[in-house]
């Protein structure tokens, strides 16, 4: 199969084998590979049937109190039959990833693990780097190569996170959706930079808000599809989404392995809070939502940003796709009534 | 004059002030909807006149159903800035932790100075609500007043679930347990339940409203087990339709 450039186009790059991620890996590697990345949380979560691989989880024997994205995912990958291949992160995301990857190794998937070290040593994370490169077929010179390719489409989306708490001019579902991108750049960098250009363009436009509730969203990308929305009719507007943010690669290096150390999701919840912590004073937050899915180890988690963030918190849950239901409604107009 | 309406899950409460004092009505929901609801243009157009009530002023909303259900022609408030309104007016106290366990919904607001600090509420789980302690009267064949008496004792019930509960508490049953020390159990879950959200938001003095106030186990379990006062207003199940009212004087 020939290898894909990042210059190529549609035509080209369709052509290259696709490899499903159940969360971001170093996505170098896998365009230097000459593969298509694809977030199967993407994939799922914008698809037209979100229920319907959920369902298709549960009649497999998925369990009805497990996270809607870990049965999204199986759904999906078994519904996209150009998915053969999945990186599975066996480790800095969650322990169902264990359960989902053999699974679809049950159902013919080829299950590709990846780990990233709890402790965030650096040897451990090159050699799962390195393996990952000898599986998929690619080298040092390759994938630095591509690091700098993808790093100029990174410097765009840095720029919209910036246009959004700085200039006040990106909502948050932009900022959210700019930024989730970026774990697998939609399959094509060079057609996502453009758009992410062109909508630096146009935001010039447009009339800073102001007079908002600025609200920190931490925790992982909400499965709920209109919260964004649904905070923004109610005076409250997202300026920072610290996991989508993460998936952008946000602190400059020009090592890959350190850049895969900074990023903080699959680490020590202690280390994402030093994030959080720096980006209120940063972003002049008013008040965070920590956002979590139903059944969720993170849940616990909420202990500990509860005890260490002095600013208020809503946490938030979240189970299976859809709009904001009656009593999260409830909770998050009660919250910000009393932001006021 | 204001009509302050509290749509919630299990009773539709109204209640409004006149020249005689306070005035309350309390309706089952499905049947309120039935009887005196209709859509309008996505608003809820409610029959007054087959209610005998009159709408000279405000009508100022709040409930669980309020957002998909707003009263045509009034204001919605959110239903925890009710609740505190109401516990405000009903107390006369300005720093308290409100809990409010209503048919479905547990609340815990913690009020400080009149402002609400804070607020915690149940999961998607009915299991410390008030249609829990109407199921599990009617497993016991005794009614709700009857359960609210007993604390002693309790039986342990280990389930976290409304439905579940009941086959529980039948297993209990044929085991040969008083009737006793199976309502003070189901009391005492309810307790358990709402335990860490209170433990997280609690004060010197707690604001019980809520159908489920009028059960006095649950005061006094409360009581004992954070040596706190407990303070049950005038009318704990009308306090959102009364904060409803107290919103509209503004």
């Amino acid at each position: 199969m020939k290898k894909l450039e990042l210059s190529d186009r549609d035509g080209v790059a369709y052509l290259a084998e696709k490899i499903g991620l159940t969360t971001t890996v170093p996505v170098e590697v896998i365009y230097a590979g000459g593969y298509i990345p694809v977030d199967l949380n993407n994939v799922f979560i914008t698809g037209k049937e979100t229920h319907k691989y959920i369902e298709k989880a549960e009649l497999a024997g998925y369990p009805r109190n497990l996270c809607g994205w870990i049965k999204g995912i199986y759904g999906t990958v078994l519904s996209e039959p150009e998915i053969n291949k999945v990186i599975a992160v066996t480790q800095g995301d969650c322990s169902n990833t264990h359960a989902l990857m053999e699974t679809l190794e049950l159902a013919g998937i080829e299950i590709i693990p990846f780990a990233f070290p709890f402790d965030r040593d650096r040897d451990l994370l090159k050699l799962q780097i390195e393996k990952l490169m000898d599986r998929l077929g690619t080298n040092w010179g390759e994938v630095n190569k591509t690091k700098e390719d993808l790093d100029r489409v990174r410097q765009l989306v840095w720029e919209i996170d910036r246009l959004t708490y700085e200039e006040n001019l990106v909502s948050g579902w932009e900022n959210h959706l700019f930024q989730v991108s970026c774990s697998d750049f939609n399959g094509n960098p060079t057609v996502f930079a453009e758009e992410a250009k062109a909508f630096i363009e146009q935001v010039q436009e447009r009339t800073p808000f102001e007079n908002e509730i600025r609200i920190g969203f931490i925790g992982v990308p909400p499965i709920i599809t209109d919260i964004y929305h649904y905070l923004e009719e109610r005076g409250g507007r997202v300026v920072f989404n610290e996991v989508q943010r993460q998936f952008t690669m946000p602190f400059s290096t020009e090592d890959l392995i350190e850049q895969y150390r900074l990023y903080t999701y699959p680490y020590h919840v202690f280390y994402r809070l030093e994030d959080v912590q720096r980006e209120i004073e940063r972003r002049n937050i008013d008040m965070l939502i920590h956002y979590t899915q139903s059944f969720c180890f993170r849940q616990i988690e909420d202990i500990i940003f509860r005890n260490k963030i002095k600013i208020p918190i809503l946490s938030l849950e979240g189970d299976r796709p859809g709009p904001v239901d009656a009593r999260s409604k409830m909770r998050i107009d009660s919250f910000l009534d009393m932001m006021r | 004059m204001t009509l302050g309406i509290d749509l919630g899950s299990r009773h539709v409460k109204i209640a409004w002030e006149n020249e005689k004092g306070w005035n309350f009505r309390r309706f089952d929901t499905i049947e309120f909807y039935r009887q005196y609801g209709q859509l309008v243009n996505n608003e809820l157009r409610i029959d007054f006149d087959k209610l005998h009530m009159e709408t000279k002023g405000k009508v100022v909303s709040t409930g669980y159903g309020r957002l998909t259900i707003k009263v045509e022609g009034g204001l919605v408030i959110p239903e925890i800035k009710a609740h505190v309104l109401g516990a405000l007016h009903q107390t006369g106290l300005d720093t308290f932790t409100l809990m409010d366990l209503g048919g479905q919904d547990s609340k815990i607001v913690k009020v400080v100075k009149g402002r609400m600090l804070d607020f915690q509420t149940n999961d998607k789980c009915a299991a410390s609500s008030g249609r829990f302690l109407e199921n599990m009267s009617r497993v016991l064949g005794i009614t709700l007043e009857e359960l609210g008496r007993h604390e002693e004792d309790p039986v342990e019930l280990s389930s976290t679930c409304a439905v579940f509960g009941e086959s529980e508490l039948i297993g209990k049953i044929i085991e040969g347990i008083p009737v006793e020390r199976l309502a003070a159990g189901v009391n005492q879950t309810i307790v358990n339940r709402v335990k860490p959200m209170l433990t997280q938001l609690i004060s010197e003095s707690i604001v019980f409203t809520g159908g489920v106030a009028f059960n006095p186990a649950i005061k006094r379990i409360i009581e004992r087990e954070f040596g706190v006062e407990v303070i049950v207003p005038p009318e704990p199940q009308f306090n959102g339709a009364i904060g409803c009212c107290i919103y509209g004087r503004t």
